[in-house]
């Protein structure tokens, strides 16, 4: 076990990472939105536990608060993300499709070109030294993403099960018809795009401790297609698409490693077969196999609730 | 200018010079009319005549270039189509607009959104049970009425037009408004669907106690079924009344005979 | 600001802003018909450059599994003559066009031909694009290779002239590139503005169902349109790195980014767009301030949302009416 753990524990902390990330642009895109701004909040995460990690300035409330200092990044990663996400998505929600995933790229650059030059994010060398969470080493991190990832998980089976994540799938479908049933669609978008952004800006700032360092490479173009390719190959219509995109996607270049220097080249060529062949994507495809389940009918309403229409009476002609 | 006993309902939507226009062009030019409670409402005129485009204005899916609706003294015009939803208008489309992808009873459980209140973190952690199956209930009740609780679990993209149509009532019907907006209930049903078709709305607006406006091509049936009738050609207004005088008034005989 | 300063600024944009504008005209004519934005188009630019380079050099010193095979072992036939460089150019530029051509084929028709969502598109040119880069990375290796100076033939390097008693510099190669894209902007303007082709073309890209209806051979318009778009980037790609040298295999990253910014700047689909967002940007970006050069690469993105708050269409692009 500990010869698995040392070899491929580091893998398996990347790819829960990746399924994370990967669920962060599901949201959004649950709603019908296409926002590729993941990596930006993921990166902002990651500087935020870093500078709190590193920087002089901090060095008193570290000092203070021990391990709880981490969490204390967490929280503060997850605020100002989602403050980040309301200020970004409430004009940028505006756009739809490809416009809005545009709008987003752009986001995600002039975040990466401010850290690249600011002194308090490094610039171009980014923040070194970052120190181990609670002590945690490389795989051992599996105890902070793997909770975080059941979690999501069960959030966002909840959330898809309850009133808001209808209006979700309600604006997914047809944001104008949405509307008109009287779902207001800028305050479920927003609330989509932050649920996303809350969630990177979190995982960034677990990964800053695990990365050891954070520079401007962590939240790029190539980290926004790559996150819409874990959503899209693993299967965006369900919770699990993401995470099964995600660990799989992360895990191909390692299972590649054997071909070498082709590895990366086969890597592509993977994305282009999927993409072809997997149209619904992974978890889209099984789904095929597997029977709905029959819808069950509640029980009829004790007398005392909400006075229902009175049944129908086929073939009744009025006046 | 009509029959004596409609004029004993109150007036509970007030249109007062509606008007939009799309570039030149005026769609709907100056439209004013009264609708009174309970009472059935055809809405005709030639094809391009701005009745789509008068419905679009009247729930806030176009905003108007000028002029004004009122629903029971309150203003309807510049409000987002969310809240004339809560206001109590609630509508169906020429084109239906269901979500196509979603199951009939998903469709009908979406629209009692403003009638509910769970929000996220509620909904996260199933705090509201009551209100859920509450929200459950009344789709399949809804679904019932419209004769398609047995395929509650089909997509909505998966029925037949007829059914659509019904299955598009059934979810206006599901934001609990008190003026349901049809617009062209018929089209696509055929001749016995038609049939069955007035007897519903009737049935519909009884039992919901509505104020009902329908957008209809189909003659016999406006006739048959509506209260009055207004006809708009060219985005005017040019007659409102009983359908008997209105198909009886010249500029209605010439508007129709004239576009062809 | 002085006017030397104001001169030089000008003249830097107009050269860096036709070549935006020819690589974007690329992103634009596939979306304009295919409704999808092609990834690999800045993989395309790079594969431009790097066959332009192999015509004019024969060789690749550094690394790779290409290293040490000379194409010309008596030194280059091409370099030092610009007819020869000219030839070097258009012929990466054609190959680049028929590398696009098989981009379209291997990785866009399955997908259409399955009825695939369009954002999946994304992904496989994502693929396409990884594909691409690490191919010449394992061929070249990842150095830097700059065109011999000599490329053009026996030119002064740059004009200069005062304006006051400031000095105005001009590199050739700046002129080379402005000349070469307007010429190209010229050209492509006719062909789709006057000809029987870019008729048709614009025929599929208003609606691709009603131009087969018409007896237009859609499938044979997407394969034109593809090779336009690679020749298009593909030459971008050489005039740039004649500039700039040919900077590794991610080389096209950058402007294939840039790119996006320009097309929707001048609005998605619209060709007059691409050019007018291509001189913004390239403008836009010559005239910030020197001390503060690094965020010169952020100029293009905050032009990009603002535009989208402000004008989501583009500067030139058709606002659409949504039908109810």
């Amino acid at each position: 076990m500990n010869d698995f753990l040392s070899t491929y524990g580091h893998l398996l902390v990347t790819m829960v990472q990746a399924g994370l990330l990967g669920l962060s642009l599901y949201f959004p895109l649950r709603a019908g939105q296409l926002s590729l701004a993941s990596p930006g909040f993921y990166a902002l995460g990651g500087y935020i536990a870093a500078i709190m990690l590193t920087n002089p300035a901090f060095s008193g409330l570290r000092d203070s608060l021990g391990g709880g200092i981490f969490v204390l990044t967490w929280l503060v990663a997850a605020i100002l993300s989602g403050v980040l996400g309301v200020v970004v998505g409430v004009p940028a929600l505006r756009l739809r499709g490809i416009y809005l995933a545009l709008a987003t790229i752009a986001f995600v650059e002039i975040l990466r070109v401010l850290a690249l030059n600011m002194t308090i994010t490094g610039g171009a060398i980014g923040i070194f030294g970052i120190p181990q969470a609670f002590g945690l080493v490389d795989w051992q991190y599996i105890w902070l993403f793997g909770p975080l990832l059941i979690l999501t998980l069960l959030f966002a089976w909840q959330l898809e099960r309850s009133r808001v994540g209808r209006a979700f799938d309600a604006i997914r479908e047809d944001e104008l018809a949405a509307d008109a049933m009287g779902v207001p669609p800028t305050k479920y978008k927003v609330m989509a795009f932050v649920i996303g952004a809350v969630l990177a800006g979190v995982v960034g700032a677990m990964s800053a401790p695990f990365l050891n360092t954070w520079n401007a490479k962590q939240g790029t173009f190539d980290a926004s297609i790559a996150t819409l390719a874990f959503v899209l190959i693993g299967g965006s219509r369900n919770m699990w698409g993401p995470v099964v995109g995600g660990a799989l996607l992360t895990a191909v270049p390692e299972v590649l490693r054997f071909l070498a220097d082709w590895r990366l080249v086969i890597n592509g060529l993977v994305l282009v077969v999927a993409s072809l062949y997997l149209p619904q994507g992974i978890v889209g495809a099984l789904k095929k196999l597997v029977r709905p389940r029959p819808l069950r009918r509640p029980p009829t309403p004790p007398p005392a609730s909400s006075p229902p229409p009175p049944p129908r009476q086929p073939n009744e002609v009025n006046s | 200018m009509t029959a004596t006993t409609d004029s004993v309902r109150p007036t509970v939507l007030e249109a007062r010079d509606m008007t939009r226009r799309f570039g030149g062009l005026v769609a709907v030019n100056k439209v004013s009319f009264d609708v009174r409670e309970g009472e059935i409402f055809g809405l005709i005129g030639p094809n391009g005549a701005g009745k789509t485009t008068l419905f679009n204005l009247m729930t806030g899916l176009t905003p108007p270039s000028s002029g004004t609706l009122t629903y029971k003294g309150q203003t309807v015009t510049g409000l987002a189509p969310h809240r004339v939803a809560a206001l109590g208008l609630s509508r169906t489309f020429q084109n239906i607009r269901l979500f196509r992808g979603l199951s009939a009873l998903e469709n009908v459980k979406i629209s009692q959104h403003i009638r509910t209140r769970a929000g996220l973190w509620q909904g996260v952690f199933g705090t509201a049970r009551a209100e859920e199956l509450g929200v459950e209930r009344r789709a399949w009740e809804l679904l019932d009425l419209v004769g398609l609780s047995d395929r509650a679990g089909e997509l909505a993209a998966n029925f037949s037009y007829g059914d659509q149509r019904r299955l598009e009532i059934a979810r206006a019907l599901a934001t609990e408004p008190r003026v349901l907006l049809l617009d062209e209930p018929a089209a696509g049903m055929n001749t016995s669907e038609k049939g069955q078709l007035t007897s519903f709305i009737r049935e519909v607006r009884d039992r919901f106690d509505l104020t009902v406006l329908l957008i209809e091509h189909h003659v016999p049936l406006v006739m048959g079924l509506c209260d009055r009738v207004a006809v708009l050609n060219f985005g005017e207004l040019i007659a409102i009344g009983d359908p008997a005088s209105v198909q009886r008034d010249p500029k209605v005989i010439e508007a129709y005979l004239g576009g062809e | 600001m002085e006017l030397s300063q104001f001169v030089q600024n000008l003249m830097n944009g107009l050269a860096i802003g036709s070549v935006y504008a020819i690589f974007a005209l690329g992103y634009t004519l596939v979306f304009s018909i295919l409704g999808i934005i092609n990834f690999a188009h800045g993989a395309v630019f790079t594969l431009g450059a790097y066959f332009t380079y192999t015509l004019v050099v024969g060789q690749f010193e550094n690394n790779g599994l290409l290293k040490g095979i000379n194409l010309f072992p008596n030194g280059s036939p091409f370099a030092g003559h610009a007819l020869t460089f000219g030839l070097a150019t258009l012929i990466g530029a054609v190959v680049a066009g028929l590398v696009a051509v098989l981009i379209e084929r291997l990785a866009f028709k399955p997908m259409r031909a399955r009825g695939a969502d369009t954002l999946m598109a994304l992904v496989s040119s994502l693929g396409v694009s990884l594909v691409v880069i690490n191919l010449i990375q394992l061929m070249v290796g990842a150095e830097i290779y700059n065109f011999p100076s000599n490329a053009y033939g026996d030119v002064p390097p740059a004009l200069s002239f005062h304006i006051g008693d400031k000095t105005v510099i001009i590199r050739t190669v700046q002129i080379i590139i402005f000349a070469v894209s307007m010429v190209m902007l010229a050209i492509l303007g006719y062909v789709i503005g006057r000809t029987r082709v870019g008729k048709a073309l614009r025929a599929v890209a208003e609606n691709p169902g009603t131009a087969s209806l018409l007896g237009i051979s859609v499938d044979r318009f997407i394969l034109i349109t593809f090779f336009l778009s690679g020749f298009l980037g593909g030459l971008a790609g050489t005039l740039v790195g004649t500039a700039f040298g040919v900077a590794g295999p991610y080389f096209g990253v950058t402007y294939g980014l840039k790119g996006l910014a320009v097309i929707v700047l001048g609005g998605l689909g619209s060709i007059p767009g691409a050019v007018l967002g291509g001189l913004v940007i390239g403008l836009a970006e010559a005239f910030v301030p020197a001390d503060y050069s690094a965020y010169k690469d952020v100029v293009a993105f905050a032009l990009l949302f603002v535009i989208l708050l402000v004008r989501p269409q583009g500067l030139l692009g058709k606002s659409a009416i949504q039908k109810v």
